[in-house]
């Protein structure tokens, strides 16, 4: 169990190691050769992204955390129009945010391998919407390739570049949260000289306006020549290594990416050997040789696939044209919302065999009903100390919680829930200054309008990576078209939810000290109204800063920084410092409850048997706010940080 | 080595735990005596004080990441009520090996939730899902044994002791002693030695 970098370096084919399927594609990407890699992190891609940061120095990859996924995919994208292999990562709906440039390159073409990693995230465990990418890379007739396992993950990674290079067409790596997040055997294969040796290699870019210019008279020749080569990339996938036919019978179920391991697995659960399966790493473009000899014989087929029924579609539409009259199965029995699992495709394929399912699992489901009663919900919360937390507890202050809080994507939109209550809307990165700007002129008017008046007002939330993220152009349209809104950037200088990445207001990159851009800089650039920066642990002036900046007519900002409790701590603790330690005088403590219903520390809990508040020291980060909030002073220091 | 087709542990409890490292060495100690393995986790919002659930497979071939329901052999848990939360992965007459000690979330500091008893929740094990359930102070043993870090290892240690477990607790033994700093080992090994125990004593 050696560290992430040992392991995804290690130059031993041959040897077998348990990796987590980002990992394992970071592998894939250096026995690839490649040499450009950037991306902005997004759960759950985040991981392969980190460790290409971890390793780039190591095997001579320039790797780069991009302020936004289109940012990113345009670095990578140049790249691979140099002649260089290149890679860009993102979640799924990071690929929307890429959408512009991703839709309009294709045509283009690469001259070094480009594969674009996206990880779809079924069943929403951490994302605002469940969007299929394989719908994506149909549309926009980028092929897509889907693994089954975690060495699929690393080998499929580098079958991706070889296809990219050879047809000079991007390529999709799709995963899900599940093949992103799944720990499995990978033997590992051999790593090209220029990684081992750490040469750092630089491309070569032949101008070609016909090509790198799409303007309508260029790219009306793309289109064509786009379709001509799906049609090239779909015969060579009957040729797929990843696609295989297997077993025999009357009956056939198709598999696409990891429903083939739940289908296998189902299979064996249920006992049955007697059933055809087409695995299939490629759900786009299917390839339709394959799948008219592995029809061959069938009486009848179940697609099981994950989502939305793209395989069936393209199976569907190319069976009725061949007119082939075998029944296809497809989102008829499998479910299309939420994720796929092995229970699922149990009970899909009992239904397709008309058999019964080994477990009776709507037995199971009554009896889980019956005692969710009694389980208390324990959804993620802010962390102790978490700075977020008080400054929405200064903000709920300072408006009498009587404005609207649009919020965004980050830890912080856990200000959701109760106590805090503090956000009203999320709907995309960088969403809530445009969201607050548009119900401030909707209720209130621009302020230079004549029939401005202010009624309602508006705070907006937004963490410092999704600040340069999105929210940059959105503040710069808020400020120009001359908004009433309050804007709160909630700074812990570290991209914190999708694990300590770097951005620009915290200048670090991988390969050292970058430069640091001040957000307060860049909104008094841009011409806000009022500029303060405070620090959330003085509970009191933040409150007050905010009250001030409400006062402003106009584009008001207030830079609330203080770094990420989880990061500090960790840092602390690796270091060995103790930290500060609270604890609750019971002579003291009124109970009240203040610290519990507004303020929600994770730290502090109720001693029902007492009728006092109290603090669970394994739990407290000693960040002192508690003692802020309490109107009786009963959180007390026990213990100075040493 | 024992041989065996399938063996699924689900792991459960509160985001930050160190769940992912037991599942993590749990893994590797199956892999290193030669089994097919899988690890399932979920990252991201989870890890924040929320309920988390991963899970361990090995055997002579396994697929998917995710244990199916009704075919988890153990519930390992490191908060009680979250055994609970996952008691339908346990298959009938399977085992929960649980951390006694209750983590109260928010909702219930807010009294908008009840955290439901000790014998509510053994009841509920033991008789509505037919299972064997084993709660003790993982926490505690694991000060005693120099750091409350280590509750992890206490209850992996007490994982191997219970009957038919496929993985040596020498191969764990030597992931834990590759995987820690070197400065923790001492440590780590004593706190599994004090989960063997306790799992002995209370499987007695």
């Amino acid at each position: 169990m050696a560290k992430v970098t040992d392991m995804v370096l290690l130059n031993k084919p041959g040897e077998k190691i348990l990796l987590l399927g980002n990992h394992a594609i970071a592998r894939g990407a250096l026995e690839a050769n490649i040499a450009i890699f950037a991306a902005y992190p997004g759960t759950p891609s985040s991981e392969l992204t980190d460790t290409m940061a971890a390793v780039a120095k190591d095997a001579g990859v320039y790797m780069e955390y991009s302020t936004n996924e289109k940012v990113a995919f345009e670095t990578a994208l140049s790249a691979a129009w140099s002649g260089l292999r290149s890679m860009t990562a993102m979640k799924h709906v990071g690929l929307n945010v890429a959408a512009d440039t991703f839709m309009s390159a294709v045509g283009m073409g690469v001259e070094g391998g480009f594969v674009v990693m996206v990880a779809d995230d079924p069943s929403m465990w951490s994302s605002q919407n469940e969007q299929d990418t394989r719908v994506f890379g149909k549309f926009a007739n980028v092929p897509v390739l889907e693994p089954c396992s975690v060495q699929e993950a690393k080998d499929l990674t580098k079958y991706a570049f070889e296809i990219s290079e050879k047809f000079k067409h991007m390529v999709i790596l799709r995963t899900t949260t599940r093949s992103s997040h799944m720990r499995g055997d990978v033997v590992l294969g051999e790593l090209p000289d220029e990684i081992v040796n750490k040469v750092r290699r630089h491309g070569n870019f032949e101008k070609d306006p016909t090509r790198f210019v799409d303007i309508p008279a260029h790219s009306r020749n793309f289109h064509p020549k786009i379709l001509e080569n799906i049609e090239k990339i779909r015969e060579e996938f009957a040729n797929c290594p990843f696609n295989k036919i297997e077993g025999n019978g009357k009956v056939g179920i198709i598999a696409p990416g990891l429903s083939y391991a739940y289908v296998k697995e189902a299979l064996s659960w249920l006992n049955i050997d007697d059933v055809k399966i087409l695995k299939l790493a490629t759900p786009f473009p299917v390839p339709y040789k394959l799948v008219e000899e592995f029809l061959k014989g069938l009486e009848k087929v179940l697609i099981v696939e994950e989502l939305e029924p793209v395989v069936e579609e393209q199976i569907k539409m190319w069976a009725y044209d061949k007119g082939l009259n075998i029944p296809i199965y497809g989102k008829n029995i499998v479910p299309r919302i939420y994720e796929m699992d092995t229970k699922r495709a149990v009970i899909a394929i009992s239904k397709f065999l008309g058999i019964e399912t080994p477990i009776n699992f709507e037995e199971l489901d009554e009896k889980y009903k019956e005692i969710s009663s009694v389980l208390p919900p324990r959804p993620p919360s802010l962390c102790p100390a978490c700075p977020h937390r008080n400054s929405f507890f200064a903000i709920n202050k300072a408006t009498r919680k009587k404005a609207i809080f649009p919020s965004d994507i980050g830890c912080y939109t856990l200000g959701v829930l109760p106590p805090l209550n503090a956000v009203d809307t999320t709907v995309a990165m960088g969403g809530s200054i445009g969201v607050a700007h548009g119900l401030s002129v909707a209720l209130n008017g621009a302020t230079n309008e004549e029939t401005y008046e202010k009624k309602q007002v508006v705070v907006a939330t937004i963490g410092d990576s999704t600040f340069y993220h999105t929210g940059l152009p959105a503040i710069a349209n808020a400020i120009y078209n001359r908004s009433n809104i309050l804007v709160v950037v909630v700074d812990n200088e570290i991209t914190a939810m999708t694990g300590d990445q770097p951005n620009p207001g915290t200048g670090d990159t991988p390969h050292g000290v970058g430069k640091r851009i001040p957000i307060e800089d860049v909104v008094k650039a841009m011409g806000a109204d009022f500029v303060e920066v405070v620090n959330p642990y003085d509970i009191k002036k933040t409150t007050e800063v905010i009250k001030k900046a409400l006062e402003v007519e106009g584009v008001s900002v207030v830079v609330s920084r203080q770094v990420c409790a989880l990061y500090r701590v960790g840092k602390a603790k690796r270091n060995k410092e103790k930290l500060p330690l609270y604890k609750v005088n019971t002579d003291k403590c009124t109970g009240c409850k203040v610290c519990i219903s507004t303020f929600g520390c994770p730290a502090i809990f109720w001693d029902a048997e007492n009728n006092k508040a109290k603090i669970d020291p394994t739990m407290c980060w000693g960040c002192g706010s508690c003692a802020q909030v309490c109107p009786f002073g009963a959180f007390e220091l026990v213990k100075e940080a040493e | 080595m024992v041989a065996v087709k399938e063996y699924n542990i689900v792991i459960t409890g509160v985001g930050g735990q160190g769940i992912l490292t037991a599942a993590n060495l749990l893994g590797w100690a199956a892999l290193n005596e030669g089994y097919k393995v899988r690890v399932g986790e979920v990252h991201g919002m989870s890890q924040r004080f929320g309920s988390v659930i991963s899970y361990v497979r090995f055997g002579e071939n396994v697929y998917g990441s995710m244990v199916p329901e009704g075919k988890a052999d153990v519930i390992l848990s490191f908060e009680p009520v979250e055994a609970l939360r996952y008691i339908n992965y346990l298959k009938e007459g399977g085992l929960v090996f649980t951390n006694s000690r209750p983590i109260q979330p928010v909702q219930v500091a807010m009294g908008l939730a009840n955290y439901p008893s000790h014998e509510q929740i053994k009841d509920i094990v033991e008789n509505k899902f037919n299972a064997k359930y084993i709660s003790f102070d993982a926490e505690s043993i694991a000060k005693d044994a120099g750091n409350i870090i280590a509750t992890n290892v206490v209850l992996i240690g007490a994982l191997t002791q219970t009957p038919d477990f496929p993985l040596s607790p020498e191969s764990i033994r030597e992931v834990i002693k590759v995987s820690v700093p070197k400065k923790a080992v001492d440590l780590n090994m004593k706190a599994f030695d004090m989960g063997i125990k306790t799992a002995q004593e209370l499987l007695k």
